[in-house]
């Protein structure tokens, strides 16, 4: 399973800060986003960036395995 | 004794609760090197007002396991970048009052310059790329904050 985390503005509009989503071979970070994007389409309008297993990731083309830890997120207002 | 004292200094990068000391960091600042010739210091502050509201209190949410990594990274690339003896940052989570500490920046080098420079090449990577966000607490409700120059 691909575990799929969420945080401020974005887990706000998702309504959790954690879910669990199938791996299917061949899946990739654009995958994952079209898939979720469709459930909360009001969450995704404020995603930016995305991060996997702790790094920032801008291909989305990359390939997810069964353990991935995925983070969909806005803009940070740290500071 | 020695080992003591050293196990005193705190981390150069750290995520934390409580408040801090300026005094603290820039003092463990100062004890990596007397070749220190200037130290320049960013301190961030919860404002008690924004976008025409008035805030009482600031929390935070924040992806731990990728914040602390990316602010260790600054904190190095900085100190390559612009040649520095050496860089602290801290920053708070949790819930702040209007007027409370945020975030403590110090940087180190021989000269003013590229300690300046630095100090503000730090806050502006971290708020573009540390995973941390902010909700202020207003009379009209909570909001979160979007992120401006």
């Amino acid at each position: 399973m691909i575990t799929v985390l969420f945080f401020g503005p974005v887990a706000e509009r998702v309504g959790q800060s954690r879910l669990e989503v199938a791996f299917k071979t061949g899946m990739r970070l654009q995958d994952l986003r079209e898939q979720l994007q469709a459930l909360y389409p009001e969450a995704f309008a404020l995603v930016s960036l995305a991060a996997v297993n702790g790094e920032h990731e801008r291909e989305m083309s990359v390939a997810l395995t069964d353990t991935s830890e995925v983070v969909f997120m806005s803009k940070f207002s740290g500071g | 004794m020695k080992n003591s004292m050293e196990k005193s200094i705190k981390e150069a990068v750290r995520i934390q609760r409580d408040d801090f000391s300026q005094d603290e960091e820039i003092r463990a600042l100062q004890a990596c090197s007397k070749r220190m010739g200037g130290i320049a210091t960013f301190l961030g502050c919860a404002r008690d007002f924004s976008e025409g509201r008035e805030v009482s209190e600031i929390s935070f949410d924040a992806y731990d396991r990728m914040a602390l990594p990316e602010m260790q990274k600054l904190r190095e690339q900085a100190i390559t970048r612009f040649g520095l003896l050496d860089a602290r940052i801290v920053h708070r989570l949790g819930v702040v009052n209007a007027g409370d500490n945020i975030v403590f920046i110090a940087t180190g080098a021989e000269h003013r310059a590229p300690a300046l420079e630095a100090c503000r090449w730090i806050i502006d990577e971290l708020k573009e790329w540390v995973p941390i966000w902010k909700k202020e607490t207003t009379p009209q409700g909570e909001s979160w904050v979007t992120p401006h120059p």
